[in-house]
């Protein structure tokens, strides 16, 4: 009786780097997680800031300068609209994951809670409240 | 009407690697994916090697990759194609030969999460349930374990111990019926490191979910189950 024949093993591919490449729909949720890129950034600054204003009043004045440069403006405006787009997309998700009311309802409500307290927000440090 | 199929071939017994082969074909508007390979294995080349059975997005066995996505070939049309299409064994599982897939990982996992309903109450009497409590789980109970999901999500493909998606959304569906008394057996596979949190939300599992599951639903809301599980936890004695 001649010996089985030697088979090889099934063939087990591996997941490259570049995985999220591949599809459109991977590469959107790359951008959504890399949305928390540029909030780093501006966390960092915040937390500069807090640092300056216990320090000195010149290292505060030397702050509002830096803030004030274009490319830390335009690098907090990504900020802006990254956060709005994962505010958008986290608001889509949910009511996925707690079915409470309709859909659109919830989403709707999520904005509107948003606007409420960025309003509330601009009103207070505005000093009008 | 003819295009060209270029398929994914893997003989164990002869290759390291999967290799592409082309095939062209006859066809219409009512030509599927599953067709075509069946006029291949018949008229083109006897050896190629594929699952299937129902023909009606029923059974789950015909899963393959048609250009990088994970289908159905019975409910995917060679109508909707333009170019040449490439079909390939689903990913993240190991190719047994051609485009039959390894699928024990899937089974184990399945297995993982008891996906039956566990009542200790024997009485032979039928188990009543209200339209309201049917609701709650129905949606997440027609899975056909093809297994589209697990090629679709890249925690799996990282990660083989992960349960996956289907895995995780029966375990939903029978924590959710009211009939059912097994969710503190499934609560500590959810709660594990290869369980819900394993999820990070991609969601293109619901998107080839070729019964519309809501398999990431599904895992999220597991999330929210697993949080009061353990909340609960501490406050039990």
């Amino acid at each position: 009786m001649s010996e089985p024949r030697q088979v090889n093993r099934a063939y087990q591919s591996q997941l490259r780097r570049n995985w999220w490449l591949k599809h459109g729909y991977y590469q959107r949720y790359m951008l959504r997680e890399a949305t928390v890129l540029p909030l780093l950034f501006f966390c960092g600054c915040l937390l500069t800031g807090l640092y300056s204003l216990q320090h000195s009043e010149q290292s505060w004045l030397n702050w509002l300068a830096f803030m004030a440069t274009p490319w830390v403006i335009g690098l907090n405006l990504l900020t802006f609209f990254a956060s709005l787009f994962h505010a958008k997309t986290f608001f889509e998700l949910f009511p996925r994951v707690l079915p409470i009311l309709p859909a659109p309802l919830m989403i709707a409500g999520q904005w509107l809670g948003t606007l409420s307290v960025a309003l509330l927000l601009a009103l207070l440090l505005g000093g009008v409240l | 009407m003819q295009k060209t199929l270029v398929i994914q071939r893997y003989n164990p017994e002869q290759d390291h690697k999967p290799h592409p082969q082309h095939f062209t074909v006859p066809c219409d508007d009512s030509t599927s994916v599953l067709d075509a390979l069946l006029y291949i294995q018949q008229q083109l080349d006897p050896t190629l090697a594929f699952r299937w059975s129902c023909r009606m997005a029923i059974c789950g066995s015909c899963g393959v990759m048609v250009n990088g996505i994970p289908k159905l070939g019975c409910k995917t049309f060679l109508r909707d194609y333009k170019d040449d299409i490439t079909v390939e064994a689903l990913a993240h599982f190991a190719t047994e030969k051609d485009l039959i897939s390894d699928m024990s990982v899937f089974l184990t996992h399945l297995q993982a999460v008891k996906p039956y309903l566990i009542n200790h109450d024997t009485r032979p009497q039928p188990h009543q349930q209200t339209p309201k409590q049917l609701a709650k789980y129905a949606k997440f109970s027609n899975c056909i374990n093809c297994g589209l999901c697990y090629s679709a999500c890249p925690q799996f493909g990282l990660n083989p111990a992960f349960l996956g998606p289907a895995a995780l959304t029966l375990a939903q569906r029978y924590n959710l019926d009211s009939r059912d008394q097994g969710k503190a057996q499934r609560m500590p596979q959810l709660n594990g490191k290869n369980g819900v949190w394993g999820c990070t939300f991609v969601g293109f599992c619901s998107d080839v979910c070729p019964k519309q599951l809501d398999p990431a639903a599904a895992v999220n809301q597991g999330k929210v189950a697993s949080a009061a599980d353990f909340v609960i936890g501490i406050f039990k004695p």
